[in-house]
């Protein structure tokens, strides 16, 4: 209707376009800065090396992050990340023993397991209605305590040599990288073009009215905790190729760092509201601030405080900017 | 003092870009009612929000009881006598309903400890007050959105306020109840409080308000004296051209059978329903609130399970549904009644919401086809003229009658043989209304059966070819177009001891 566009006046109300601007790009002006700043305090980031090495541990997180988001999208939640890399990086161990022809069955066999437990974690949030906190926190538990009674503490077998390769850069080119850039192109384009990623929003947003839309609400709530379970396998494989050997605490704290990436990036907690380009912000200011501490030389607590007062103040910002008045 | 309790001047505010309002100015003297219209978008909720102190103006002022008023927050506006009861309700939905009456004002003993006893009481004096009888410890998360509607009313009654304000209080109210509603004001106006009262079915307007303001486009039109004013001159002033108010009508003889319902029943009120839908026709549905309607609606949809009987699809045989994507598959869809919690997306762009249900037709494997989507959603904006910044706004900042127009352009987009609209022109302005209408007929006219809640006995009458009555969680009667008249329809749905078990 014509008369809806003539009141249109973009001029107007610079108080609301500048709690738009926070809203939407927030998080990029945020990197921004702290690009700015690092070449002052820290300036050895930029060098080949540290970038390197700051988009490969970016990767690690970012792989999951993507899956994290997604998750929350759905207005859940995924705890139990860490115990998908402990089992996945003893499945690949395992099952390989060291031999580089079984690492395509090893990764394999992860996926299926980590697909069973997304699925666990889907099944227990939709069907039983347990809290996603509460479910995916038992599941770690679980995933954990299962490791543990199968490997009876001594985890054995050897990681095969042909992961090595995700240890290997040309500049800051690596695996991983190209895993992680790889893996949101397709995810950008199905939350943005798809009538899965429009579905994911819908439920997130309003599962009602989604439910009574004709969205098989579960099962989509279900297809993400997979989703996300999959993308930590990934993930976990390329930290096991890393590390090189079997790490009882491997991938311990990502699932809080990958769900403090999604919220700086702008994805709401309650669901239906956020995306993927902000968590790639969101997981690059987690990464190269963790990267300027350690270049810094600050204690282990410090870079927790830091960690915890970026979050505090993304959640607080957007929440101020979302206010009406 | 002055002689009026109430003036606001010069208002302007505008939001992401648009201009909601522009140098409006009303002003109210104690003891009257003043009505406030304008089609969708025009701006009548937002001056109201301004006046409850929950949006800031970006220019003019506030005059109240002789006084400036600077930065008043939302609680020193109800303390100083101003209760509003906003358009999209605002309860607390897991705690009761005297809880929520009483919200911040608790009765309280010594030690701030909680007086239940007295909240309960006070409660139930206000719920009896406005002739309803309701359980008032029922969570309101368990109450019809009309009930809920009740709650509002009676919460603002018990602030003992000076001034109230209701942006379309009756939207889903029908007969004893609306009555009761008026004799409430005329009871608060003896005693000097002073009303606005917001609504799009005019003859409510005519029936209560002294006086008229006209806002169009977020700008003033014109505040008139109501008998200085007739229905057509005040649709004009509200729409800016005149319009024909006439139900549109089909001519064609009634259709095959498509759709039977057989003694259904389920968990809530709904006892044993029976009824039968021919292609092309406008099936009415009337009752009081809580008589059962949405209840019904729900269970043809397969929103809530049956407890007994069947739905059917005529020539789908064993095609019974139990879930609504079963029910929409089968081609039926449902309009529900709870825009915010069971139809809107109000996070997601208002493109977003118009396209949910036909993805399969807007997607070649899997892949929007974001063209064609926007067609659509553009040729929907234009048939029920649905004011948006951009087909990217978020639906929640779209206003209460285009919110509705959303969840409507939705439906209408899919291709269905039965359409369920439970109150399909809630909150919608006259323009609008008439444009549904028509619209509705087109679907007839296709050969799609509608049933069709309202709680607007012109609506109903004027709709429908033939009118089902509800009462307390049956259908009473079968009613003919011909035959319908409005104290017909009210008597068969407050009979007392009708439908009982
Ligand atoms: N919080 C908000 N953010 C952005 N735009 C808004 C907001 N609130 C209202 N608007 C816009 O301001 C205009 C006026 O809205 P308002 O709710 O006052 O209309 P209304 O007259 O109450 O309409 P209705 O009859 O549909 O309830 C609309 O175009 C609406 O989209
Ligand atoms: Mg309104």
């Amino acid at each position: 209707m014509s008369l809806a566009k003539t009141r249109i006046n973009p001029a107007l109300d610079a108080n609301w376009r500048l709690r738009a601007f926070i809203a939407n790009y927030g998080v990029y002006i945020a990197l921004l800065v702290l690009l700015l700043a690092a070449a002052v305090l820290t300036p050895k980031l930029y060098a080949v090396n540290t970038i390197a090495v700051v988009m490969r541990q970016a990767s690690q997180l970012g792989i999951v992050a993507i899956g994290q988001t997604m998750i929350l999208l759905v207005a859940g939640l995924d705890l139990s990340i860490g115990g998908i890399f402990i089992m996945t990086s003893i499945v690949v161990a395992e099952v390989t023993n060291g031999r580089d022809e079984m690492v395509i069955p090893a990764i394999l066999i992860s996926l299926a397991l980590g697909a069973l437990i997304g699925a666990g974690n889907g099944v227990l949030v939709t069907k039983r209605r347990v809290p996603p906190f509460v479910a995916t926190l038992g599941m770690l538990v679980l995933v954990k305590g299962a490791t543990q009674a199968y490997t009876r503490g001594v985890p054995g077998g050897f990681v095969p040599e042909v992961l090595d390769i995700v240890n290997q850069s040309w500049f800051v080119l690596s695996i991983p990288l190209l895993l992680w850039l790889g893996l949101n192109a397709l995810f950008i384009f199905v939350l943005r073009g798809t009538a899965y990623g429009r579905k994911v929003y819908a439920v997130g947003s309003n599962s009602e009215a989604a439910h009574l839309s004709g969205i098989p609400v579960d099962a989509i709530r279900i297809s993400v905790y997979i989703l996300g379970s999959c993308l930590a396998v990934v993930s976990g494989v390329v930290l096991t190729g890393y590390v090189g050997y079997v790490d009882r605490f491997i991938g311990t704290g990502l699932e809080l760092d990958s769900i403090a990436a999604a919220i700086v990036g702008g994805t709401a907690f309650v669901g239906g509201r956020g995306g993927l380009l902000g968590t790639i912000a969101g997981v690059l200011i987690i990464q190269i601030l963790s990267t300027m501490a350690i270049l810094m030389g600050l204690d282990i607590e410090v870079q927790f405080i830091i960690k915890g007062l970026v979050i505090l103040g993304a959640v607080t910002l957007y929440s101020v900017a979302s206010t009406e008045e | 003092m002055s002689e009026y309790i109430l003036e606001m001047r010069n208002i302007s505010k505008s939001f992401a870009g648009v201009q909601a309002l522009k140098d409006v100015s009303i002003r109210c003297k104690p003891g009257q009612v003043y009505g406030l219209v304008g089609e969708n978008g025009a701006g009548k909720s937002t001056l109201m929000k301004i006046l409850a102190g929950a949006y800031k103006a970006d220019a003019g002022e506030i005059i109240y009881k002789g006084q400036r008023r600077e930065g008043a927050s939302a609680g020193d506006v109800i303390d100083s006598g101003i209760s509003i009861i906003y358009q999209e309700l605002a309860l607390v939905p897991r705690m009761s309903v005297a809880e929520n009456i009483f919200l911040g004002r608790e009765p309280q003993r010594a030690f701030g400890i909680l007086d239940l006893k007295s909240l309960h009481e006070r409660a139930a004096k206000l719920t009896a007050r406005l002739g309803i009888s309701m359980d008032t410890s029922l969570p309101v998360s368990e109450l019809t959105v009309a009930q809920r509607q009740l709650v509002e009313i009676a919460k603002a009654l018990s602030q003992n306020a000076d001034l109230i304000v209701m942006d379309e209080p009756s939207a889903i109210l029908a007969g004893s109840e609306l009555d009761q509603l008026f004799r409430i004001i005329s009871s608060l106006i003896a005693q000097g409080v002073t009303i606005i009262y917001i609504s799009h079915r005019l003859d409510e307007v005519f029936r209560i308000a002294d006086e008229v303001t006209v806002l169009k486009d977020g700008e003033l039109v014109e505040t008139r004296p109501i008998d200085e004013l007739d229905r057509q001159t005040l649709v004009k002033l509200m729409v800016g051209r005149p319009l024909d108010e006439i139900f549109p009508q089909t001519d064609h003889e009634q259709g095959e059978l498509v759709l039977v319902a057989e003694n259904v029943s389920t968990d809530t009120i709904l006892e044993g329903a029976s009824l039968e839908l021919y292609k092309g026709e406008i099936l009415g549905i009337a009752g009081m609130v809580g008589s059962g309607r949405t209840e019904l609606a729900r269970a043809l949809f397969g929103a809530d399970p049956l407890t007994s009987g069947t739905v059917s699809l005529v020539g789908e045989e064993g095609a019974l549904w139990t879930t609504p994507a079963k029910a929409i598959e089968s081609g039926l869809v449902l309009v529900p009644e709870d825009r915010k919690s069971h139809g809107l997306f109000t996070s997601l762009s208002v493109r977003v919401n118009i396209t949910l249900p036909i993805l399969s037709r807007l997607t070649r494997f899997g892949i929007m086809q974001s063209q064609a989507e926007r067609a659509i959603v553009e040729a929907a904006r234009d048939r029920l003229s649905i004011v948006m910044a951009s087909s990217d706004q978020e639906a929640q900042y779209l206003s209460g009658g285009n919110q509705q127009k959303v969840v409507l352009a939705k439906w209408l987009e899919t291709d269905p043989a039965v359409v369920i609209l439970d109150e399909p022109t809630r909150g919608v302005d006259v323009g609008a209304k008439f444009e549904i209408y028509r619209l509705m007929r087109q679907l007839n006219d296709r050969g799609i059966a509608i049933v069709m809640i309202s709680s607007e006995l012109p609506e109903v009458i004027g709709m429908s070819d033939r009118i089902l009555v509800m009462n307390n969680g049956r259908i009473v009667g079968e009613v003919a177009r011909e035959e319908a008249t409005e104290a017909g329809i009210i008597e068969l749905a407050t009979m007392a001891g009708a439908g009982a078990n």
